[in-house]
């Protein structure tokens, strides 16, 4: 088993200490948007200080707003993603274990992959309305390019002699493919998931934007649209803190998850 | 009683161009029941692919592999093959203790009689107390350890080894050699074992069969008449010893006295 490039390089170690030049920085971002705001009045319809959108966000009634909203985008996202990785990597499996399953939907996934997956909302609009099931196709779609092509690649790059190792235990195909394929491939899974799931929240807060009614994308569209910019930030800050928090989560269950491949890479056993 | 038996087994193989290769050739032998027998062969005389065939793992050309009167079809149900590639059969995921149960889980064991028979094992390759922890953990050695007390959870009456101390160094060579003689004095199992170290084959066996070069077939049956248990020091200084492995090289690498 080798590991592609792209999968070392895509993720960025944090040095799990307390990041003091950082937050330094942030904090110093945060100040020049406060005071580039405060001392040219005339942007401040379109860019608020940041003391403002903070504030907006403390509303109760916009908080209430807010949060309903985040539930809703939060549905969605998990639905879309969830589903997206579930036949993703039953498919991803198949298709990197039997070679004529591969061949046969080879240039259909060459054809579509490549395609922006907004492209599709409305085709999905024509053929699902505009409800929770039109955002949650759309994001399943989007999501389970990466899952898909890297469980593929990951199932293709076992070493025959593992596969070996299963059947002389006596194990048949499919045993083959949950017992030793699915784990063995489980690195390269774990990447494709880590890009689906930023894309996971593009889509849902794309798809709200263009069908609306609502969740996050929503709200941040139709503040724009109603000139309250700085409920519109707010809901920017929001989608982005969520985009965050489940990143986070992503990285811990995969650090726990993934102990033994950890080890395993850092040692240069693979 | 024979256990194992190899009929007139010929395995080619197709070339890019389209012509076929052969790699071995009308292969005959037979292996009795507790015995500890071994093949001997020169790098690349088709050792691997006669292993494959006798696993069930390839399909012969020509000939047949029979075990306990039933011909192979497919990967046997009493017999397990060791790979010498302990770090890619290994399975990464899973710690020591995982390892060797899986050779019982796919039996179907029950977790409890399936955990006690793993720590047993585990006891037997001397890896007490490494139950938690993970192969990439471990020494060469202690993971070609692993690999055989998982095949041995799968309680086979036949065991193959494809040169599985090929890749470890000389010193845990040597011990891993006692411990095998240990587990199958203990256990019982037949075990067929492929070298291409023809000492390796005269300690360990109680018979040899030697191959010879591509398109290989057995060239020579040598019966090893030492006494056990073997020794490393004293074993190995026995003069028939010392008669056995000149005999053997004297067939194997004919130019041998006279350099290349």
């Amino acid at each position: 088993m080798s590991l592609s490039n792209h999968e070392r390089g895509s993720e960025v170690k944090s040095s799990g200490r307390f990041n003091f030049s950082g937050l330094a920085l942030f904090a110093a971002l945060l100040l020049l948007w406060e005071f580039s705001s405060r001392f040219t009045p005339a942007i401040q319809p379109y860019f608020p200080p940041a003391s403002r959108v903070i504030h907006s966000l403390f509303q109760p009634s916009l908080a209430r707003e807010l949060f309903g909203h985040l539930l809703d985008t939060l549905g969605r996202f998990l639905g879309g993603y969830f589903l997206a990785a579930a036949m993703a990597v039953s498919l991803g499996i198949i298709l990197g274990y039997f070679r004529f399953a591969y061949s046969l939907l080879e240039v259909v996934i060459e054809l579509l992959r490549p395609m922006p997956s907004v492209a599709i909302i409305p085709v999905a609009i024509l053929l699902l309305g505009i409800g929770n099931s039109m955002m949650v196709a759309v994001t399943v779609y989007a999501c389970a390019w990466p899952i898909l092509i890297n469980t593929i690649d990951g199932v293709r790059n076992i070493d025959r002699t593992l596969i070996d190792t299963g059947r002389t235990f006596g194990l048949g195909r499919w045993k083959i493919l949950r017992r030793i394929a699915l784990p063995a491939a489980a690195p390269y899974i774990v990447t494709g998931l880590r890009i689906s799931l930023s894309i996971a929240l593009i889509l849902v807060t794309t798809s709200e934007m263009v069908v609306g009614g609502s969740g996050l994308g929503f709200f941040i569209l139709d503040e724009e649209r109603s000139l309250h910019t700085s409920n519109m930030y707010a809901g920017i800050v929001v989608v982005a803190l969520l985009g965050y928090a489940l990143n986070r989560l992503f990285i811990a269950v995969e650090t726990k998850a993934m102990a033994w491949h950890r080890g395993l890479t850092a040692r240069g056993m693979l | 009683m024979s256990i194992l038996d190899v009929e007139g087994l010929s395995k080619s193989y197709r070339q890019a161009g389209g012509e076929s290769t052969l790699a071995i050739e009308n292969i005959s032998f037979q292996v009795n029941e507790g015995e500890f027998v071994s093949l001997v062969g020169p790098s690349g005389c088709g050792k691997t692919t006669l292993l494959m065939c006798m696993a069930g793992l390839i399909a012969p050309s020509a000939g047949r592999v029979v075990v306990k009167a039933a011909e192979v079809d497919g990967p046997p149900r009493n017999l397990v093959l060791v790979f010498q590639e302990y770090n890619k059969s290994l399975f990464a995921w899973r710690t020591v203790l995982g390892n060797v149960l899986f050779g019982l889980e796919v039996k179907g064991k029950p977790a409890r009689e399936a955990e006690e028979k793993a720590s047993y094992l585990i006891g037997l390759v001397g890896l007490d107390g490494f139950e938690r922890h993970y192969p990439w953990e471990l020494s060469g050695g202690m993971q070609q350890r692993v690999a055989i007390a998982r095949a041995l959870a799968y309680e086979p009456e036949v065991l193959l080894m494809d040169e599985p101390f090929g890749s470890v160094d000389a010193m845990t060579r040597l011990e891993l050699e006692d411990g095998l003689l240990r587990l199958w004095k203990e256990l019982g199992t037949t075990i067929l074992f492929v070298t291409h170290d023809i000492e390796e084959a005269i300690y360990l066996s109680d018979r040899i069969y030697v191959l010879g070069r591509r398109p290989s077939r057995v060239i020579q049956a040598v019966e090893v008449r030492l006494g056990r248990p073997r020794n490393q020091l004293t074993t190995r200084a026995d003069a028939s010893f010392m008669e056995l492995r000149n005999e053997i090289y004297k067939q194997t690498a004919p130019r041998l006295s006279s350099g290349w």
